[in-house]
């Protein structure tokens, strides 16, 4: 087959991406696209918000660190393309805009798969929180003088760092499908994590931040705030030319790795998996279902691993103090329920049917259910923390009782809003394969936001409670968001006892 | 195999029920269906559906797609509560007591029927420890064997063809020796030796003196394992037959001029 990539294929690539948008757009209904519309509003005025906000209301210029702050633009700039390169890999290239087993039946190319997968990075809300903080840091440090100059290159950036990343992704991909692919991958990780902790060991890391090629972008974002404007122009012109060559060359690794078989999908599906003695109790039978139904998915294996790992090592290279902490148990516990959590009952696929069928109380499988979910939450964010603190000196013991709290709170939270939608809105979703989601790409990103707010609001609020120097309001306020969640949990509960709201929902998880 | 629950109708010493060998007037009535209705919001998918499914007896569930075979068949299974009507397991009203209702069916569903990353075994054993059934390991290997999935035991389902999967959900539904069993589809994508299996598990479950309820498209090998035949259309039956009246070239007519 040939690997040659035409543009009348980038054409067609792009033609096709608007009728997957359109089938896509088909299937919603008159309120969800309500929904998508106010959503997207939502977003864009906040993009407003970011800009205008900082660089009007941020007082007299020269502000207070603007120095400091635009010193450190070109890190994060690094920053935003090393999350957006993080998330691609993990999901196996890029999410699909049509799941697989749907788009079977039609000629989707590999280049329209690209495109696809290119437009739904940024329907994520760690992509959208970072892009937000880069112009909102920027417009603080500039002020309201020729705001538009000084955004255009950071909103180019943000952009060509997604194409660029999504290229680092689709090769990813390829060779993790090659022979020996899994081993060659992980070892490049593990490589590349030494490199980093050795850095941050030796105390460089500073100094080759210092040295990133990213600067280019500050200088540009300097030169459109100083009407420097034959400069100004070519520092922008040079990040678009680089992002639209990363756009269209993309479609080289992307046709590359789509050609090649799943082999980890693959070597999962035809290994053996040993029988287990029988189990004492329904409970843990339906246990070992369950976590089987997790830990034998590729996509939820690579998403729990890099959840557990990369938050923990970026707390770890940035020696986040104790205090600060308390916010990433909400994050890692927020990845983790996207992963399943928010369509829990797909875990089941087309099997939800049986199982149902089966003689054992609806409130048994929903406590099964909810265990599964909140083992894997709290292990992760456990492993996390482990890295995070091992630079984070001795803690107090409130700071110690808020990080604890903080923990277990946000993880019944994620698994009380999680149990929620799954009901409400289940869907029919194979977790198949690596690029899958447990539900489309917008719901997700609603999702998402929510998650994220929720659980970033009650880290800060422990953040706070920290600070105070006594356990005893650290673990009031952990009782009261317990009582509260459980409380909800609880309502999920008595909706799936009823037979006619479970009916709907296996009969539709059950559908694919 | 042996259930430690009480739930089973009581068997006669050669596994079948002891009524099905009296006269076929007082064959007991596993299944008893008056006027059930399943309505999904505005649209009804069953409208007033009778059907009565006697021990030792297996009778086919006919009619085009939307006829409303597969819904009856989840509501028999516990599955879907019926919206209106009485529906007895057993005597035991499925909205009275579903639970009761899931430990005397065994369930073949039309679509997937298998959780996706769970082994043929894992399937058996969840099922074999919710049903509380003990020394049951023996069956379970046999009926892997008899269906040709005893090499493939301890795989994941998801990389299973459609046909092995729909022996396994037949497998699924029988291995505990239903009271009622309902099958879904049973024969939809599986190669001969498949159906032949199935149609022994169906012979079977007669001789213990269980019901079975087939739906299925495949007329002919409905009437080879069914006496009886419901055909339904546009949620309603329409036509109640013996299996010699829809047998051969007439059976069809008989058949195509029921679904229009």
């Amino acid at each position: 087959m040939s690997t040659a990539l035409s543009w009348t294929e980038l054409r067609s690539g792009r033609e096709d991406l608007g009728s997957l948008l359109a089938f896509r757009s088909s299937a919603l209904s008159r309120s969800g696209h309500r929904r998508v519309r106010l959503g997207g509003g939502v977003v864009l005025l906040l993009t407003l918000a970011s800009v205008l906000g900082p660089a009007y209301l941020g007082g007299e210029t020269p502000r207070p660190h603007s120095g400091s702050l635009l010193a450190l633009l070109p890190s994060m700039c690094l920053g935003f393309l090393v999350l957006a390169v993080f998330t691609a890999v993990a999901s196996a290239g890029g999410r699909e805009l049509i799941p697989r087993e749907e788009a079977v039946a039609f000629p989707v190319s590999p280049t329209t798969d690209h495109f696809g997968a290119l437009l739904m990075a940024p329907l994520n809300i760690a992509w959208i929180a970072q892009a937000w903080a880069l112009l909102g840091i920027t417009a603080y440090a500039l002020g309201p003088t020729r705001w538009w100059a000084y955004v255009l290159p950071v909103l180019v950036w943000v952009l060509t760092a997604t194409a660029l990343a999504q290229v680092v992704g689709w090769i990813a991909e390829g060779v993790r499908r090659g022979p020996h692919g899994s081993a060659i991958f992980r070892s490049v990780v593990v490589l590349l994590a030494v490199g980093a902790g050795t850095l941050v060991v030796t105390d460089r890391l500073t100094p080759v931040l210092d040295r990133v090629p990213t600067d280019r972008i500050l200088l540009t974002v300097l030169d459109g705030s100083g009407a420097r404007w034959v400069l100004w122009g070519t520092g922008v012109a040079t990040i678009v030319l680089i992002g639209l060559a990363a756009v269209v060359l993309g479609g080289f690794p992307a046709r590359w790795a789509l050609n090649r078989p799943m082999r980890e999908e693959l070597r999962l599906e035809s290994g053996r998996h040993q029988a287990k003695a029988m189990p004492g109790s329904d409970f843990v039978m339906m246990l070992r279902i369950d976590r089987g139904a997790v830990w034998r998915s590729v996509p939820l294996r690579r998403g729990l691993m890099v959840l557990a790992l990369m938050p923990g090592g970026v707390a770890l290279a940035g020696r986040l103090e104790w205090q600060m902490l308390t916010i990433l148990p909400g994050l890692v516990a927020s990845g983790c329920a996207l992963l399943f959590g928010v369509n829990t009952w797909c875990l089941d696929g087309r099997g939800a049917l049986w199982r149902d069928s089966l003689p054992v109380s609806p409130r048994t499988v929903f406590l099964v259910r909810g265990v599964v979910l909140l083992e894997v939450l709290i292990s992760s964010a456990a492993l996390s923390l482990v890295l995070a603190v091992l630079r984070a000196g001795r803690p107090t013991p409130v700071e110690l009782a808020a990080l604890i709290c903080s923990t277990l709170v946000v993880a019944i939270q994620v698994v009380s809003a999680s149990m929620r939608w799954s009901i409400t809105r289940p869907f029919s979703v194979d977790l198949r394969s690596a690029r899958a989601t447990p539900a489309p790409p917008v719901v997700m990103a609603g999702y998402s936001a929510r998650l994220a707010l929720a659980t970033t609001v009650t880290g800060l609020i422990f953040s706070g409670l920290a600070q105070v120097d006594d356990v005893r309001y650290v673990v009031g306020v952990a009782i009261v968001f317990l009582l509260w969640s459980s409380w909800r949990l609880e309502r999920s509960a008595e909706r799936w006892e009823d037979p006619v709201t479970r009916s709907r929902v296996v009969s539709v998880v059950a559908a694919g | 195999m042996r259930n430690s629950d009480t739930h089973s109708p009581p068997l006669g010493e050669n596994g079948g029920v002891d009524d099905t060998s009296s006269d076929p007037g007082d064959r007991q009535a596993r299944v008893d269906i008056r006027g059930l209705w399943v309505r999904f919001g505005a649209v009804a998918a069953v409208r007033g559906i009778d059907l009565t499914a006697e021990a030792g007896r297996a009778t086919a569930l006919l009619g085009r797609n939307g006829a409303g075979k597969s819904t009856t068949m989840r509501v028999l299974a516990g599955v879907i509560p019926p919206t209106e009507g009485l529906v007895l397991v057993d005597g035991i009203d499925v909205r009275e007591d579903a639970l009761a209702v899931k430990r005397l069916t065994g369930y073949c569903p039309d679509v997937g029927g298998l959780v996706p990353r769970a082994t043929p075994w894992e399937h058996l054993q969840l099922s074999a420890r919710l049903r509380r059934l003990v020394d049951w390991e023996d069956r379970a290997h046999d009926l892997l064997e008899r269906f040709e999935l005893g090499d493939v035991a301890h795989r994941v389902t998801s990389g299973f063809s459609h046909g092995m999967g729909r022996r396994l959900s037949v497998v699924l539904a029988t291995f505990h020796e239903p009271s009622v069993l309902l099958l879904d589809e049973p024969f939809d994508g599986v190669d001969p030796l498949g159906v032949e299996a199935t149609l022994e598990v169906i012979a079977d479950a007669r001789a213990r003196g269980a019901a079975v309820l087939v739906s299925t498209h495949l007329r002919d090998l409905a009437m080879e394992a069914c006496e009886t035949a419901l055909v339904l259309r546009g949620g309603a039956t329409v036509a109640e037959l013996h299996a010699h009246e829809l047998l051969g070239e007439e059976g069809a007519g008989v058949y195509r001029a029921l679904l229009d």
